[in-house]
């Protein structure tokens, strides 16, 4: 199977190299070319995309929303042409179970149909027309929300979908963009600017998602020099390097690796909710095998419920074990399987020394539940279901654990009384975690949310003002002045 | 093998069906822990049988009936590591005689109470002592032998049926509850099995009877039993919990 990946606008004859990336997943392979551009051919795309970025102002942001909404929705039908690739392809491209993306892409997808995009805006603008035109503040003068002409995105992971992020937010915001993607998953973005050109070719010149191999000095520099605004995912290692080559005049939003837990309230911990609990925790864990920042590393379960938090390691286990079935971990690489292996024998090695340590995994590797009283320390998890789970008392006790991690923490998902909930995100949010959630729902951020506690939308834009002073002095000099 | 490197605790294993049982596992590469009650002899024959059929047994003495023997046992029992699967099948004796048992209003709560104990609590004890393991090994399969008798008493020895009844309703109960470990919880229920120390003595005339309404034509050997439990041991019924599988050749169609 052959596919090509990645989007040009249209480039008047020019002959474009494609770059062969191999895949091979449950005995299949898939061959998807990417566009190899030479530094020229890069820098006429970032011109390109410039000089129709105009194209895009032209529309309303409610015209915008409508052609978004359209292009998901083409997404979202099981029977669409597209759909169906993506369904065939991801699998073999990323590794993760067929149905982990099917189900994954639809829940994803909801997030930015009409109602939600709608949501968004207002959820960062407060009055989306903003976008559109000045409106009046209430201090007085008006304001407008100008977008880049041109925004670049640098993607990083194998997650199908997250690339859709900042692409739409970028659009949203009238900007073109500029997208490279990462050479774990290289279709879906490119495949997404596909359905835009259909479903509104004149927005067809207002993006590209190309690529190249990553910290290529000539190409990246043409292309930090190009955008106004650039979105970088990645490591906390290239993000420094990006940092340091991105222009002062261009704006930086970088997402690097995070950490996510989970906090199990005692209320959650009887006898008829502990199992739905449980399984609503493994859920956030076998979704994309703990890949995505907002995945928990590590389980909190307070004590002093009807099920201990020991007995509920135990829950967690079987559930893994069930959902392994159901939807099976995707096939690691050498190096990751490694990783996994040395963190369990690791684990095994310290189990005398820890006391009432306990490690439930599975006897082919798929999955480990290590269950930690208080004493231990809170690490990093090697990910690919291998999770921790700690007992606690109070909620001091996690944010002991967690305070070394402050500039990493994300999401907090949780599973406790509405009074906790109040109480624990306050302590929380003071430990540097910018997002909570119920369990079972890590995932699936709703559509709005601050990303690492950073505004989608109004972090894309330049608020223009006309200062009240201005309309002052202007009132007089109108034709009609008495 | 089937059992390869897997730990079978068999209760009442020197003899009968109990030893057919543990032979079985044995077969199949399993480590077969033989617990006996009185038969140090009889125990390490079948032990040494285990060995000879390329599993291995270990013969352990202690009273089910009583807890802290037990607990006692099964603290030795878990220097194998694990164990990942129970056979409760020890059983207080029994007379099975259908020509002289009591009839219904004839039997003393003490003589129901005896059974109830022998049958229920035996397999309690057991189970109170593996469950524990079991959750932490987040897996393990629990086999408790009832009889054909409780769904339709051909012969109704009123308190052992009612004992082996209990224990039926227990399985259940436990299997509703540990599904979420992992662990799962059958019953086999056979029908006569002959030749056993029980039946030994059963009549002709009984035997008779029951092999005209019995499909196969013929009683339960004690190898007939140790099939289904071997199933029911096995990740062959990974998706089986609650169950009890009547080996009585038809007799009983639920």
């Amino acid at each position: 199977m052959e596919i090509t990946a990645g989007y040009l606008p249209e480039m008047n004859n020019e002959t474009i190299e494609y770059r062969e990336i191999i895949y091979s997943y449950n005995g299949l392979t898939a061959k998807v070319k990417v566009p190899q551009l030479s530094p020229q051919q890069l820098s006429k795309i970032m011109s390109i995309v410039k000089a129709n970025a105009h194209i895009l102002k032209s529309f309303s942001v409610s015209e915008l929303v409508a052609i978004i909404d359209q292009a998901i929705h083409i997404l979202l039908d099981r029977q669409s042409k597209q759909r169906r690739l993506a369904e065939t392809w991801l699998p073999i491209i990323t590794g993760y179970d067929q149905e982990i993306i099917r189900t994954g892409l639809t829940t994803f997808l909801q997030r930015f149909r009409k109602h939600e995009l709608q949501r968004f805006l207002v959820e960062d603008f407060g009055n989306p027309q903003l976008l559109d035109d000045f409106q009046p503040l209430v201090k007085g003068g008006y304001s407008k929300a100008v977008g880049a002409d041109v925004t670049g995105h640098i993607w990083a992971g194998n997650v199908p979908g997250l690339p859709l992020w900042s692409f739409i937010s970028a659009l949203l915001v009238k900007s073109g963009s500029v997208g490279k993607t990462a050479s774990e998953e290289p279709l879906f973005a490119g495949l997404f600017a596909d359905i835009l050109a259909e479903v509104e070719p004149k927005i067809k010149n207002c993006f590209a998602i190309v690529t190249w191999k990553g910290g290529d000095e000539e190409r990246e520099a043409l292309f930090f020099e190009g955008c106004e605004t650039i979105i970088a995912y990645g490591s906390d290692q290239s993000l420094a390097s990006i940092k340091q080559r991105v222009p002062v005049t261009s704006k930086l939003i970088s997402h690097g690796h995070k950490i996510s837990f989970s906090i199990i309230g005692k209320e959650s911990l009887h006898m008829q909710k502990a199992v739905e609990t449980s399984h609503l925790a493994a859920l956030d864990l076998i979704r994309y095998d703990q890949q995505g920042c907002y995945s928990p590393q590590a389980i909190f379960v307070q004590k002093g419920g009807l099920i201990t938090p020991g007995e509920f390691a135990k829950y967690l286990a079987h559930e893994l074990s069930a959902l392994e079935i159901r939807f099976p971990r995707r096939e690691l690489s050498i190096e990751e399987s490694a990783s996994f292996i040395r963190n369990q024998q690791r684990e095994e090695m310290s189990l005398f020394a820890e006391e009432n340590k306990e490690i439930i995994s599975d006897e082919n590797g798929r999955w480990i539940v290590i269950y930690k009283d208080h004493s231990s320390e809170f690490l990093p998890s090697v990910l690919n279901r291998s999770i921790q789970v700690f007992a606690f008392d109070e909620i001091d006790e996690v944010l002991e654990k967690i305070k070394h991690y402050k500039k990493w923490l994300q999401t907090a998902g949780m599973s406790t009384s509405p009074e906790n909930v109040f109480l624990w995100s306050q302590k929380l949010s003071l430990h540097g975690v910018t997002r909570m959630t119920g369990i079972g729902r890590m995932t699936s951020p709703e559509a709005g949310w601050h990303q690492d506690g950073g505004f989608s939308l109004a972090d894309l834009v330049k608020m223009t003002d006309i200062e009240a002073s201005t309309l002052e002095l202007a009132e007089p000099l109108s034709a009609y002045s008495n | 093998m089937l059992m390869d490197g897997k730990v079978v605790l068999v209760t009442g294993a020197s003899r009968g069906i109990g030893a057919s049982i543990a032979r079985a596992f044995a077969k199949e590469g399993a480590l077969v822990i033989i617990n006996y009650l009185q038969n140090r002899e009889a125990a390490e024959r079948v032990a040494k049988e285990c060995s000879d059929l390329g599993g291995e047994g270990w013969p352990i003495q202690g009273d089910v009936t009583n807890e802290l023997a037990v607990q006692e046992m099964i603290e030795e029992a878990m220097e194998a590591g694990s164990i990942d699967v129970l056979v409760n099948n020890a059983f207080k004796s029994y007379i099975f005689d259908a020509e002289n048992r009591k009839p219904a209003g004839e039997l003393s709560w003490p003589e129901y109470q005896e059974q109830i104990d022998g049958s229920l609590q035996s397999a309690y004890n057991m189970c109170q002592a593996v469950i524990p393991i079991m959750k932490t090994q987040s897996k393990g399969s629990i086999i408790n032998i009832t009889t054909n008798l409780i769904e339709r008493p051909v012969v109704p020895y009123h308190d052992y049926n009612t004992g082996k009844s209990a224990l039926a309703g227990y399985s259940k109960n436990l299997a509703a509850d540990l599904g979420r470990f992992g662990i799962r919880v059958n019953c086999v229920a056979p029908g006569l099995v002959y030749p056993t120390d029980a039946t030994k003595h059963t009549k002709q005339d009984l035997k008779d009877s029951i092999i005209s309404q019995t499909p196969l034509r013929r009683l339960a050997k004690p190898e007939d039993i140790a099939g289904p439990v071997l199933f029911l041991a096995s990740d062959m019924s990974s998706f089986i919990t609650g169950q009890t599988l009547m080996v009585d050749g038809g007799l009983v169609m639920k």
